[in-house]
């Protein structure tokens, strides 16, 4: 019965994912969709040859590893300064994931009240006498290389990953580095033997989860990236909704190569973390 | 002397302080300020109107806001009850059962949301729910589903089954277990879960676009159309319409889960 059950909340669950994969793949071979004519590997063919693709690809790609780096190491240094015991570090640790049930799209449209060239930031420049008009104001959004979607990014992102390495030293940290302690380690040493080895291990689930969300985020990015290169989600979008019905065979070629891009980095995470078992 | 931790704790906590309340600050002067032109750094005049534009006849806003609201509803209520039952059957498994399943729920929420809905579109406008409020519902519930099986799944794995067993002792059938016993017991995480899909559903874009055609409007999508025309003041209010509720459901949270462990990989 148990056993029934799991089978059936698994089929459940993954079923409409599934049949959206194979929907996207036999679209993108021509067997399916609007304009079928029969299988073609003119899609693919025609997305490689785009050099958007490649490029709006490599560009999501670094905007995921920099805002999931950047967000990373915030909730470390943070996790690491801000230990339970203090009544500063309770009120430091609350406003580090205060910001954490704020949807991606209002923190879009902060990014675009706050770094846009006329946003808060530029008015601030203008008052302290560093720029005289807006087109003065260095672009941090809808810039090449993102800088205000990472930024952005960054913050949503930092207070998930700070409330995890918060639980994680509290959990396993605390009796380790005592126990380092003990035997004589002190700052730098306890810091690099024990508290960051817990933090590396125990965040790393997150860090993939948040860099796959990342890279396949829709809101933020529609509101704070360029028109060129297109993230890939955007590229996704435009192309699926292009009134070219040739164009939609391409759309499911982004589409698959975006679940490679999610799927592949838990893949190759519980690849890695099967292999370290293994070795410990 | 003063130590470089003392040091960076006391630069970090100013951060803190503004990463926290920026959000609700910026928006909400931008929501109530008109003529806010560059380089000023606070509004020239203070006016209501576009929070007239939530409610009322005529009001901007207030039908994508009820559309937003039913839809979080529902898909609450959907995910609460598939998640607590996907997510007990998947616990109960033991060895490759447990992890095809747990990999199951995986799926849709590692699927990003713009996959995810190109993939249904086709499925929902062959059901004939394509363009509609019920479609848009079934494409939210999928990756809301996602999220509470994952959580139920932790829960359960956890949960020791004692009171059920003894209820089932003393001659208690299934249906009375789950209303007497179980239900009872688990209305906290019930309601943790019914929060968790309604999130997932109220801050959904790529997913309301596609399956909704453009035609079902709500307030994620109303918010990017006032702020690419320029019209701040609205789309801060409506940012502020998205934040307010997940906030005031992350406080209820945190009051609920003051005595619970949390359990990490």
């Amino acid at each position: 019965m148990i056993r029934r059950g799991a089978g059936l909340a698994a089929f459940l669950v993954a079923t409409p994912v599934l049949i959206g994969i194979a929907y996207s793949a036999l679209a993108s071979v021509g067997l399916l969709g609007p304009g079928s004519t029969g299988f073609s590997t003119a899609s693919w063919a025609s997305a490689f040859d785009d050099p958007q693709l490649l490029r709006g690809l490599g560009w999501s790609l670094w905007v995921a590893s920099a805002a999931t780096a950047l967000a990373t190491m915030a909730a470390v240094v943070v996790a690491a300064l801000f230990r339970p015991g203090t009544r500063s570090s309770g009120v430091a640790r609350l406003l580090a994931v205060m910001p954490l049930p704020l949807s991606h799209l209002a923190a879009g449209v902060l990014g675009v009240l706050v770094l846009g060239q006329s946003g808060l930031l530029a008015r601030g420049a203008f008052m302290a006498g560093w720029i005289d008009q807006p087109a003065a104001m260095p672009a941090l959004i809808y810039d090449q290389w993102g800088i205000g979607l990472i930024v952005v990014l960054a913050w949503k992102e930092f207070p998930f990953l700070a409330l995890i390495a918060f639980s994680l030293l509290a959990d396993r940290g605390r009796a380790l580095e005592e126990a380092a302690r003990t035997l004589g380690a002190r700052g730098r040493a306890v810091f690099w033997a024990v508290t960051w080895p817990v933090l590396w291990r125990g965040l790393m689930p997150a860090v993939v989860a948040v860099f796959a969300f990342v890279a396949g985020t829709y809101e933020a990015t529609v509101l704070l990236a360029p028109s060129d290169p297109l993230a890939l989600p955007l590229l996704t979008m435009e192309r699926y909704t292009d009134v070219g019905v040739a164009k939609r065979g391409e759309a499911h070629v982004l589409v698959l190569i975006g679940l490679v891009v999610g799927i592949g980095a838990v893949a190759l995470h519980e690849a890695a973390r099967a292999r370290d078992r293994r070795a410990t | 002397m003063t130590s470089v931790p003392a040091m960076l704790r006391r630069g970090l906590l100013p951060l803190l302080l503004l990463s926290a309340a920026m959000p609700l600050a910026i928006l909400g002067l931008a929501s109530i300020g008109s003529d806010w032109f560059f380089p000023a750094l606070l509004p020239g005049t203070f006016s209501l109107a576009s929070w007239r534009n939530v409610v009322g006849t005529g009001a901007l806003l207030g039908p994508a806001l009820l559309a937003s609201a039913a839809l979080a509803l529902a898909t609450g209520l959907a995910a609460m009850v598939f998640g607590a039952f996907a997510g007990s059957a998947i616990a109960a498994a033991t060895g490759w059962r447990r992890v095809i399943g747990a990999g199951a729920a995986f799926l849709p929420v590692a699927a990003p949301p713009v996959a995810l809905a190109t993939g249904l579109h086709a499925t929902l406008l062959g059901a004939g729910l394509g363009s509609s409020i019920v479609g848009v519902f079934v494409a939210h519930v999928v990756p809301a589903c996602g999220y509470t099986t994952l959580y139920f799944l932790g829960i359960f794995t956890v949960r020791e089954g004692g009171h059920e067993d003894a209820a089932r002792t003393l001659g208690a059938g299934r249906f009375d277990v789950l209303r007497r016993v179980t239900i009872p017991m688990m209305h906290r995480e019930l309601l943790e879960a019914l929060l968790l899909g309604a999130i997932v559903s109220w801050g959904q874009v790529a997913l309301t676009l596609v399956a909704g055609g453009g035609s079902v409007r709500t307030l994620p999508l109303e918010v990017i159309d006032y702020l690419v025309a320029g019209q701040d003041q609205l789309a801060a209010t409506g940012s502020l319409l998205l934040v307010i509720p997940p906030l005031a459901a992350f406080g209820l949270m945190r009051l609920a889960l003051r005595n619970v462990e949390l359990v990490l990989p």
